[in-house]
């Protein structure tokens, strides 16, 4: 049994790029179990037993953020527990055949220097990272280390890859919302407050895609078709949150749009108590809002993904033959509690469209 | 197996047949398990993979069934949407449809609703703001064309964002002015499907559309980077329209691996699914089956050599227990049983050995019982005869020993009577001084004619007493036979003449001729033929005949006595070779004679290697034949039978006794020659030196200094010439001659001397007549003697001698001593004579002559000359005793006969 095991195992490894299979990913999980932390499983793992794997990961969110703070299950909301999930499902053993490394660039553009140059210093196989900033930096401190970001709006016209199909160089990724999404968001929400006169669009320029204007173009398309006036809310630090979300609290009735932005990401808390505060309707981009109490969000479900391209740097392909994958499906989520806080009504065609409705 | 025991004793390594017989059954067994297996193996290895290849092609359509499904439902669902009636929607948000399709369908991404004419009257998107009546005009859209022709269309597939693969489905409703709805569908949902299908444990199948590029590959890589698959052959060939092969296809995939490879397309979309495994799992059933078939082949082959090795060694034991049975029976090994039990023709020939040696063993048994009895009786007949050889043996050594007695008695009384003969007859030639009377001259010549046939009959006795003790020899040289044989016949042609006899002489040319042989001992014989015929003839006459058979080296002489005598009866033809016998005991008192004459005869004939014969008739007369053969001679013999006296010499004689010396002086002077006397050695050496001799006449037995000294002092003198020296002795014995011949003196006269004889001995040339009879300087023992007695006896019987000889001799010895002692001269004589008849027997000559010598001398012998004489004998003894030691040692080791 156990020496089928290692063949089986072995023999799936040389087999070179598999995908998530589920008889052999479930085979793959029992062996794992059974395997331990043993040598047998060492080498039944396929990774050289001298050399732990080294993956790095590098965040704009804070350390102690939730999103951050490792459990004992690791669950696939979030992204990083999605990648550990992942990542064992195809083998990877965190501590067994790689050391899982996370730093943090929270704290301003010096500590992101020094997070990127610890990574760098580590010498890892691969390094994930979390948004167009992170990845622009790291990209800058290295063209050797593979780099996975997990979201980039706009690889190609941030300069990060030559085209989707065939990135090129030592990066590769996932893109997020199209730009097409600026509409959507302000249609939805419009759905869900119909009366608005205006709607606020809240974003860092510093961290968002084209400072904002990559969604801007379909969102004010939108806003001109059905008769909304958009108003720009940028914000430079947590501290203009506050602020920023006051000014649509007052009439004419109005609601906001939280944009693609890791800035808005890691103040979500802020945000989020500011829109309840202010009883400012507003939508956002990631399901991670309405875990902090958000109204709703609509965007591309999170899915295992980043594993997948993680297992085949590490077992040897070039990132840049890896093609950026652009999302596949679209969640809609809605907290009819926070909708009642605000005394708004959930139309029918809302609620048929939500893919999760909380309470 | 069987026969335990035997088995045991006859294990051989396998030899030949073992091998020949494993070889050839192993052979055959592996030709046919191979042969099957290899049969078995290929037909299984086609089955499988035609089987495989069917297996395949129906997870193909399977797969491609699924994908068919998969659109179908969305197509379903698409033109459900399609049906539903206007009015469905009037009272809600016309959007609402389309949004629970959406939620209902994932892969749809996007759902447009146009009118009859093409324009759009409502538009849902999951990524981009819902629109409702734009009355966008899409009427030259292929999917509102596609759709309005057909009941459905399938866009081609197109990628968004560069890697998400798309396709436009659109169907219309039925009725006249029905609506028709397109819908996006976003075909990454198909990558679940196709990664969920199951190709054996490793294969993949993935999905290629119509144009040849992947849509749908369970590895993301791949169908993300949008390849282009048509370029492939077998893709190319599918477009096309070919039919997948039968067997499947067998090719690399994109890792570089090679699979089996089919496909199948999916109805209504032109789709292609491509199923491929790797051909190290697809033929891994073959692989194993190949595997188990040669495990079987190897265990059965196991087998079939253990069963051969079984089958060989029981085929080849019995064979080989018979094979070593018949080499034990050959052996000799008639106890051998063999035990082979298989029950076939190989035990029953096991059981026709063990007969067979059985009855070879009864054989042999009989034939052993015969052999001992054989054995039994011959051992009998054998002691039988050794007791008469025994027996024999007695009777010849008490004839041997009276033979001596007789011999020793004749030399004895020959020898007492010569020395006063010699005196008589000596004082008898001298008493005729020429002043006798007629009377006195006749009484004279009577008393000398008594004297000189003494002489003759002792001469006779003593010659044939040597020729009986062998130690008579041939003195040969060369000779004119006619001379010889003339002779003979004148000398008694007067005898014969005087009897009133007639006689004839009638020679052969060819005994004219010159031949080598001892003349005297020849003329000898002729003249006893001659004689007795003369003697025993009363009438009638004498004939002789001779003649020679030549040939290469020799003549054979045939020479014939013919008379007209008294015959002799044919019972007495061999009797009469005998000693004193003569053909009746009445002839001896009528005709006289020693009855010895003929004995001699025909003993020297024989000596000469010839034969002496007779035939006769009593009455009538007798025929002597004489044959014997001679070498032929070098050269001619001139040889004067009476040569006249040469010339004058000057002759030394030397003897101790004054009557010798008298005659011998008289002799001489008789003879014209000039004698000078001298009394002992010494004188005569003195002599010598002083005035020249040609002839020295030398006693042998002298009181001061003996004869062989006395020569050898004179030999020692400058003297020129030398003189002769001439041996004057009575002494025939051969111990003297042997001192004789080492202190180098050849010529020897026997007293009592002969005028006639001395003569003859004064007158010849020095060098001739030899005495060839001497044996070797010092030889102590005579060994043709003892060789012949040696073969007459046996090894043991002359061993037993000897070892008597030892004791007794040593006894003698003492015995002799003890009576020189005493001064007994009889018991000195005595005991000198046992040792001297002791030492004969095994032929220590020199001993045997010395002890006759003392015993004939012991009665005259002072008390010194005894103890001397004594001495001489022992140490002679001594040194005969170890000569014949050292002879007999290494003759007794085995094979020495000289």
């Amino acid at each position: 049994m156990h020496l089928a095991g290692i063949i089986f195992a072995k023999h799936f490894m040389t087999e070179g790029p598999a995908p998530a299979r589920v008889m052999p990913a479930v085979a793959r999980r029992d062996f794992i179990r059974l395997a331990g932390a043993t040598a047998a499983g060492f080498l039944a793992l396929g990774a050289t037993p001298d050399r732990m794997r080294i993956v790095a990961t590098l965040t704009a969110l804070s350390l102690e953020d939730d999103l951050t703070r490792r459990s004992m299950t690791e669950a696939a909301t979030t992204r990083l527990g999605g990648l550990i999930a992942g990542l064992r499902q195809r083998g990877w053993v965190e501590g067994v055949n790689y050391r899982f490394e996370i730093r943090s660039s929270f704290g301003g553009p010096d500590k992101l220097k020094t997070a990127v140059q610890e990574l760098i210093d580590l010498k890892p196989d691969v390094i994930l990272t979390g948004s167009t900033g992170e990845t622009a930096a790291v990209l800058a401190a290295t063209k050797t280390i593979p780099i996975v970001f997990a979201t980039s709006n706009d690889p190609v016209g941030n300069g990060f890859v030559e085209s989707l199909a065939h990135p090129g160089g030592n990066v590769t990724g996932f893109t997020s919302s199209t730009p097409e999404m600026g509409g959507k968001w302000l249609q939805l929400i419009r759905e869900a407050v119909p009366d608005i006169a205006r709607v606020g669009v809240l974003f860092n320029p510093a961290t968002t895609p084209g400072a904002g204007r990559f969604y801007l173009d379909s969102l004010e398309q939108e806003a001109a078709a059905s008769g909304v006036r958009v108003i720009l809310a940028p914000v430079g630090n947590s501290a203009e949150v506050d602020d920023a979300i006051s000014r649509f609290s007052a009439p004419p009735k109005a609601a906001m749009i939280s944009l693609v932005d890791s800035f808005l990401v890691v103040n979500r808390q802020t945000i989020i108590a500011a829109a309840a505060k202010y009883r400012v309707p507003m939508i956002y981009p990631f399901h991670y809002f309405m875990d902090a109490g958000g109204l709703m969000s609509y965007g591309p479900t999170l899915e295992v993904r980043s594993a997948d391209y993680v297992d085949l740097i590490l077992r040897g392909t070039k990132a840049g033959d890896l093609p950026v994958q652009s999302p596949r499906k679209y969640e809609l989520l809605i907290n009819r509690t926070v909708a009642k806080t605000l005394g708004l009504t959930i139309p029918f065609t809302l609620l048929a469209r939500a893919d999760e409705i909380r309470e | 197996m069987n026969g335990q025991v035997d088995q045991g004793d006859l294990r051989t390594p396998p030899g030949k047949l073992f091998r020949k017989y494993l070889y050839s059954i192993v052979a055959l067994a592996f030709a046919a398990l191979a042969i099957n297996t290899a049969f078995d193996v290929w037909f299984s290895y086609r089955e499988q993979k035609q089987l495989l290849a069917a297996t395949q092609r129906e997870q193909a359509a399977s797969a491609a069934i699924q994908i068919g499904q998969f659109i179908g439902q969305i197509e379903n669902q698409v033109r459900w949407f399609a049906r539903l009636p206007p009015e469905l929607s009037t009272n809600e948000d016309e959007r609402l449809n389309a949004i629970r399709l959406l939620r209902l369908s994932p892969a749809i991404a996007e759902i447009t609703e146009l009118d009859a004419q093409g324009h759009e009257q409502v538009r849902v998107s999951r990524r981009v703001a819902d629109r409702i009546g734009s009355k966008a005009d899409f009427s030259g859209s292929p999917a509102f064309r596609g759709a309005n022709e057909s009941r459905a269309y399938y866009g081609p597939v197109y990628f968004f964002g560069d890697t998400e693969p798309f396709m436009t489905l659109a169907t219309r409703a039925a009725g006249q002015h029905a609506n028709v709805v397109v819908a996006e569908v976003n075909l990454r949902f198909i990558w679940d499907l196709v990664a969920g299908i199951r190709v054996g444990n490793t294969g993949k199948a993935y999905v290629v559309d119509r144009m040849g590029v992947l849509i749908a590959h369970p590895d993301l890589w791949p169908a993300l980077q949008r390849s282009d698959l048509s370029a492939h052959p077998d893709v190319r060939a599918a477009l096309d329209g070919v039919g997948p092969p039968s067997g499947g296809l067998v090719k690399e995939d994109f890792s570089g691996q090679r699979v089996l490879s089919t496909y199948a397309t999916v109805p209504s979309l032109g789709w292609l699914v491509f199923v491929e495994l790797p051909l190290s799992e697809a033929y891994a059933p073959i692989y194993a089956s190949i595997g188990r078939s040669t495990f079987l082949l190897i265990v059965l082959l196991a087998f079939a050599a253990l069963v051969s090795l079984w089958l060989s060694r029981r085929m080849t034991v019995p064979i080989q227990m018979l094979s070593q049975g018949a080499r034990r029976i050959g052996s000799g090994d008639l106890e051998l049983r063999l035990a082979i039990r298989t029950g076939d023709e190989l035990e029953a020939l096991g059981d026709q050995f063990n007969r067979m040696a059985a009855h070879l063993r009864e054989s042999y048994a009989t034939l052993e019982r015969k052999v001992i009895e054989r054995t039994s009786e011959l051992e009998r007949a054998r002691d039988h005869a050794l007791a008469e050889h025994d027996a024999a043996e007695r009777a010849r050594g008490v004839a041997v020993a009276a033979n001596e007695t007789k011999l020793r008695f004749l030399a004895v009384v020959s020898h007492e009577l010569r020395t006063p003969l010699n005196g008589v007859m000596g004082v008898l030639q001298l008493l005729d001084d020429g002043s006798l009377s007629e009377i006195q001259r006749r009484h004279l010549a009577t008393a000398a004619a008594s004297g000189e046939t003494l002489i003759a009959l002792v001469d006779a006795i003593l010659e044939y007493a040597r020729l009986e003790a062998s130690t008579e020899a041939l003195e040969t040289r060369d000779f004119r036979l006619d001379q010889l044989i003339e002779t003979a016949a004148d000398l008694m042609r007067p005898q014969a003449v005087g009897k009133g006899l007639s006689f004839d002489l009638a020679c052969d040319g060819a005994v004219g001729t010159t031949v080598h042989g001892d003349p005297v001992r020849l003329n000898r014989i002729l003249l006893n033929l001659i004689g007795n015929a003369i003697k025993f003839t009363p009438s009638g006459g004498i004939s002789v005949g001779a003649a020679a058979e030549r040939h290469d080296d020799h003549a054979l002489i045939h020479v014939t006595v013919r008379d007209t005598g008294i015959g002799i009866a044919a019972d007495m033809h061999e009797r009469i070779f005998e000693d004193f016998v003569q053909a009746d005991d009445s002839i001896a008192r009528r005709f006289g004679g020693t009855g010895l004459g003929l004995a001699i005869a025909r003993r020297l004939t024989r000596l000469m290697r010839g034969e002496l014969m007779v035939e006769s008739t009593p009455g009538v007369g007798s025929v002597f034949t004489l044959l014997v053969p001679l070498r032929l001679g070098a050269r001619g013999v001139a040889q004067g039978v009476q040569p006249p006296p040469s010339r004058q010499l000057r002759v030394l004689l030397v003897d101790d006794d004054p009557v010798n010396c008298e005659v011998g002086e008289a002799i001489l002077r008789r003879l014209g020659h000039q004698p000078t006397i001298a009394r002992n050695g010494a004188a005569a050496v003195a002599l010598a030196g002083e005035q020249p001799f040609d002839v020295i006449l030398m006693d042998l037995h002298m009181p001061d200094m003996d004869g062989v000294e006395a020569a050898t002092r004179i030999r020692r003198l400058p003297l020129q010439p030398m003189p002769r020296i001439i041996v004057v002795t009575a002494d025939v014995s051969r111990s003297t001659s042997e001192r004789l011949a080492t202190a180098g003196i050849t010529e020897v006269v026997s007293k009592p001397i002969l005028i006639s004889a001395l003569r003859e001995a004064i007158e010849d040339e020095p060098g001739q007549g030899a005495p060839a009879s001497l044996l070797e300087a010092g030889a102590l023992i005579d060994w043709h003697f003892l060789d012949d007695q040696r073969n007459l006896l046996g090894a043991s019987q002359i061993a037993k001698l000897h070892h008597l000889l030892n004791e007794t001799g040593e006894k003698l010895i003492a015995d002799i001593e003890a009576a020189a002692a005493a001064g007994d001269p009889k018991q000195l004589a005595r005991s000198a004579h046992q040792l001297g008849s002791a030492a004969s027997a095994l032929g220590l000559i020199r001993l045997f002559e010395l002890c006759r010598e003392v015993e004939l001398t012991a009665p005259s012998m002072s008390s010194e000359a005894c103890r001397d004489a004594a001495r001489e004998l022992a140490t002679l003894r001594e040194a005969s005793m170890n000569a014949l030691d050292n002879m007999l040692a290494p003759a007794q080791e085995g094979t020495a006969t000289r």
